[in-house]
């Protein structure tokens, strides 16, 4: 087995601690508390209220998330601690976070200033190229193929939302789209675990 | 021509010395695999020796004891949350036993010692 081997076999073993649908249910609750709000809001309720009662959906899920992964998947898959090269570009994460921020700062800078701007890219630039940014950078540092896919797919919900709005004229088409996605996200996530407990059993000591 | 088949001769001698120098304790695809696992993670539990190899517990738990005797490994066994846990790691001596064994496998297959002359040989040998 030369280095290349021993990489992509690193890069495999990584990767199979991934195969629980977790990014996949981040994503949905994500989405989620992007979509509840909008609906909520143009439902009538007002921007508090609309935020409060999604808080406590998103705050059930995650917590479900945490708890499948603590009691469920971690003692199917066992414990590992990955050598220090994959560590640093693990490490290397809290880009996405920092360029998320960045991008926002500019957009938010460019509609503030630039009123014609905004009527033009509102909605549609801006909440595309941050999930692609973001995800991109996910799959680089996480060597995961399938997020630039997501961030595609996240990326194009907006704008497809958008354009629906025009064709089918009703109010909520926008977060209906995003919230159509978000299940697509949870659906894929329920796939994907529901696949790990059929192919791992909780060992017996 | 006789030149080309000394040379293959002497090749030969020298791969079958290096076949015999190679690390026994290594070369068993259980304990192979489960270096090959541990080479490519700084530490690992049992259940992902387990999910890696597809051994048994029993054979794992076997093989796992060699490779400690040998120094190959280190095992440390804990409690968490009131259930067994083992912990296995490659020692420095594992992972250089490991390297050695990889490149002595690499120079083996190499397509050198697998030359014409180099197999007719070989058979010879293999006859007597």
């Amino acid at each position: 087995m030369d280095t290349s081997d021993q990489k992509n076999l690193e890069r495999r073993v990584f990767t199979s601690f991934f195969q629980a649908g977790f990014i996949e249910a981040f994503t949905g609750i994500f989405l989620l508390q992007l979509g509840l709000p909008a609906l909520f809001s143009r439902s009538g309720f007002g921007d508090w209220e609309s935020a409060l009662l999604t808080l406590p959906i998103a705050l059930i899920l995650l917590i479900a998330v945490f708890l499948v992964r603590r009691f469920v998947v971690t003692p199917r898959l066992g414990k590992v601690k990955f050598l220090p090269e994959r560590r640093r570009k693990l490490s290397k994460l809290i880009i996405v976070p920092i360029l998320t921020l960045i991008a926002g700062a500019i957009v938010g800078y460019i509609f503030t200033e630039n009123a014609p701007l905004r009527h033009i890219f509102v909605g549609q630039i801006p909440f595309s190229l941050l999930p692609i940014i973001v995800f991109g950078a996910a799959a680089y540092f996480l060597d995961m193929k399938r997020l630039y896919v997501y961030g595609a797919i996240v990326g194009l919900t907006f704008p497809l939302g958008k354009y629906l709005e025009t064709v089918i004229v009703s109010r909520n088409t926008l977060p209906a789209t995003i919230l159509f996605t978000a299940f697509v996200f949870l659906g894929i996530a329920t796939v994907f675990l529901v696949a790990l407990l059929r192919k791992y059993h909780e060992p017996e000591v | 021509m006789k030149e080309l088949e000394n040379q293959g001769k002497k090749q030969t001698t020298d791969s079958l010395s290096d076949i015999m120098n190679i690390d026994r304790l290594v070369h068993s695809p259980a304990r192979l695999s489960i270096l090959t696992y541990l080479s490519v993670v700084e530490e690992g539990d049992a259940v992902y020796l387990l999910n890696q190899t597809g051994l048994t517990w029993g054979n794992l738990s076997a093989n796992v004891t060699r490779l400690q005797e040998a120094g190959y490994i280190e095992v440390v066994k804990e409690f968490k949350d009131k259930k067994p846990h083992t912990l296995l790691r490659l020692t420095d001596s594992g992972r250089k036993a490991f390297h050695n064994y990889q490149n002595e496998m690499k120079g083996l297959l190499d397509i050198k010692s697998l030359s014409p002359g180099g197999l007719r040989i070989s058979r010879q040998n293999r006859m007597k």
